[in-house]
């Protein structure tokens, strides 16, 4: 590898390097009870994860996060893709994506719960809403975009309009379609915390919320640093699997826009 | 370079084609029939264009029939309509005396924007008919391998599309319509945009399959001499609306090769009759 090669590949590490100086000095400056520095920070992060209690908690949120995106990822490719084919399938859904699209899936949030508890249920359900209207409207496009030629070449060949969808209109808007699934990943994070910090009973956002409720700075900090940390492994490991996927799409010099 | 030919040997439906012939009644003959068909487009601003005034053709089984005309005059659409992909807003086209309907696997389309499967390499693309109709992955790839040494792509196999250039890209979508083997090939402007020296060599491998098997070839040309050395037929259409102008019957002997065509007098006297019509149906317009 080169040394520009060798720049690249770490130079995500150093800019998590520099935020972290960054903050030492600044909370090194300010010395308030309620910015700890970084390093306290850091040195927080064992006993939090050492915790078996802790860490059965963030492990529940990890497992909420994963249900309601694979469930999203289930419902949102076929209607996504549906809808850029057939015409009435998206005069009958983009009225109702237009209203649901701008209201924050978490002020959603009171309403699901007076429903249907505080536990898993309304959690996953709010996760699966914000993570699916941005894979909905990526599948769409990506399946509106098929040239049609493509489809035709494969009906010449004596496919059917089911198979057709499967096995061209699928392929074809792939790079797009994971290009939602990322974001909605993120998404998913996003939401999983934010639902815990409205229903607070359990979960990753819950100790974050009762250590500032206790004014345990230093947990505080910690558990957003987790957080993030968490964030950042996710989302390289679905750039890794998306990159393998879609290489055939891929421009020959991309921008590096990720932690690949 | 060795020019590989398809055999029949490498598909085994090859004998339907020779008793094709039997099969129909009184149109025995006719493969493809064209009746009183027009074609009307709506245009942005609830305008309608007609792209295509009232079409009528016949063409025969194992005939080898070319499109010449203006860009625009609805070429590309007919081949759409006999494909099946387009239906006519007037009047009916039919494909061994039956409507056609929509599209199926006895005509071969081969597009003039290739049209290829970007997530499959070049010999996925080729393998790809074969494979949704059932044929097994060995046997697929084994004809598939054959057909892309005839288009003179050996050693591209594992290639992506976007790593393939336009005249390569053309190849490949030939390969991929002659690997199921369909009776009638819709081909659009397939030479296009090859170099002088490939798109000889694939008229002359067109020619052969098409003397081996005897497909009925509907093909959309701007090169006057190209349309009058493969076809027996030559079809002038001219614009606004798109209809034909006139049928030219080729009548030269086959095999026929090219460098004694070149120098025969028919031959060029073919070409500049046809050259001629075309030129006066641009007059018209200017
Ligand atoms: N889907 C469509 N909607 C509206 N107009 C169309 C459509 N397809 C074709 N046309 C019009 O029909 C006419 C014929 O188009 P067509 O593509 O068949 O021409 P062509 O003879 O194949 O031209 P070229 O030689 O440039 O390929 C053109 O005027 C075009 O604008
Ligand atoms: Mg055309």
């Amino acid at each position: 590898m080169t040394v520009r090669g060798v720049l690249k590949t770490l130079s995500p590490l150093f800019a998590c390097i520099g935020l972290l100086c960054v903050w030492q000095i600044a909370s090194l400056r300010l010395d308030t009870e309620s910015s700890p520095t970084a390093l306290e920070a850091i040195k927080a992060i064992p006993s939090i994860l050492g915790d078996k209690g802790s860490l059965l908690n963030i492990l529940d949120s990890i497992r909420r996060m994963a249900i309601g995106l694979v469930l999203a990822v289930m419902f949102a490719i076929p209607l996504g893709l549906l809808m850029g084919r057939i015409k009435a399938v998206a005069a009958f859904f983009n009225p109702l994506m237009m209203i649901i699209y701008p209201v924050p899936k978490a002020a959603l949030m009171p309403i699901i719960m007076l429903w249907m508890g505080v536990g898993d249920v309304s959690k996953i359900l709010v996760i699966f809403l914000g993570v699916s209207l941005p894979i909905i409207y990526h599948a769409f496009q990506g399946s509106k975009a098929v040239e049609e030629k493509m489809l035709w070449s494969g009906a010449a060949m004596g496919m059917s309009a089911p198979m057709r969808m499967l096995r061209i209109v699928l392929p074809a808007a792939l790079p797009e379609i994971l290009t939602g699934c990322r974001t909605g990943l993120v998404l998913a994070l996003i939401t999983m915390i934010t639902s815990e910090m409205i229903a607070r009973q359990s979960g990753a956002g819950n100790i974050l919320f009762n250590s500032l409720d206790m004014a345990q700075y230093d947990t505080v900090f910690a558990m957003i640093l987790i957080i993030g940390a968490m964030g950042i492994v996710f989302d390289a490991a679905f750039e890794k699997l998306r990159l393998s996927l879609v290489r055939w799409s891929q421009p020959r010099d991309d921008m590096p826009l990720s932690f690949t | 370079m060795q020019v590989v030919s398809l055999r029949s040997d490498a598909h085994t439906d090859a004998e339907p084609v020779s008793g094709r012939k039997s099969s129909g009644v009184d149109s025995a003959a006719a493969m493809i029939e064209i009746d009183h068909v027009s074609q009307r487009f709506q245009t942005s601003g609830k305008q309608s264009h007609l792209a295509l005034s009232d079409i009528n053709l016949t063409i025969e089984d194992g005939a080898f029939v070319s499109i010449l005309g203006p860009s625009g005059c609805g070429k590309s659409t007919l081949l759409y309509i006999v494909g099946g992909f387009v239906q006519p807003t007037d009047g009916v086209a039919k494909v061994k005396g039956k409507a056609i309907t929509g599209p199926g696997p006895d005509r071969g389309p081969v597009f003039q924007e290739f049209a290829l499967f970007p997530w499959k390499n070049v010999l996925g693309n080729v393998m790809y008919g074969l494979r949704q109709q059932g044929v097994k992955r060995a046997e697929a790839e084994a004809r598939g391998r054959k057909l892309l040494e005839m288009v003179g792509l050996k050693g591209y196999e594992n290639f992506y599309p976007k790593e393939l250039s336009g005249g390569m890209k053309q190849r490949v979508a030939i390969a991929r319509t002659l690997a199921y083997d369909p009776a009638v090939l819709l081909m659009d402007e397939p030479f296009g945009a090859l170099d002088a020296h490939t798109r000889t060599r694939l008229q002359n491998d067109l020619l052969d399959i098409w003397d081996r098997q005897r497909k009925t070839v509907l093909f959309v040309t701007h090169s006057v001499e190209e349309a009058v050395y493969l076809s027996d037929k030559v079809i002038v259409m001219s614009r606004s609306p798109g209809s034909i102008k006139q049928i030219v019957d080729i009548d030269l002997p086959r095999p026929r090769k090219r460098a004694d065509l070149l120098l025969d007098a028919r031959f060029q006297k073919y070409i500049v009759d046809i050259e001629k019509m075309i030129d006066d149906g641009g007059k018209d317009h200017l």
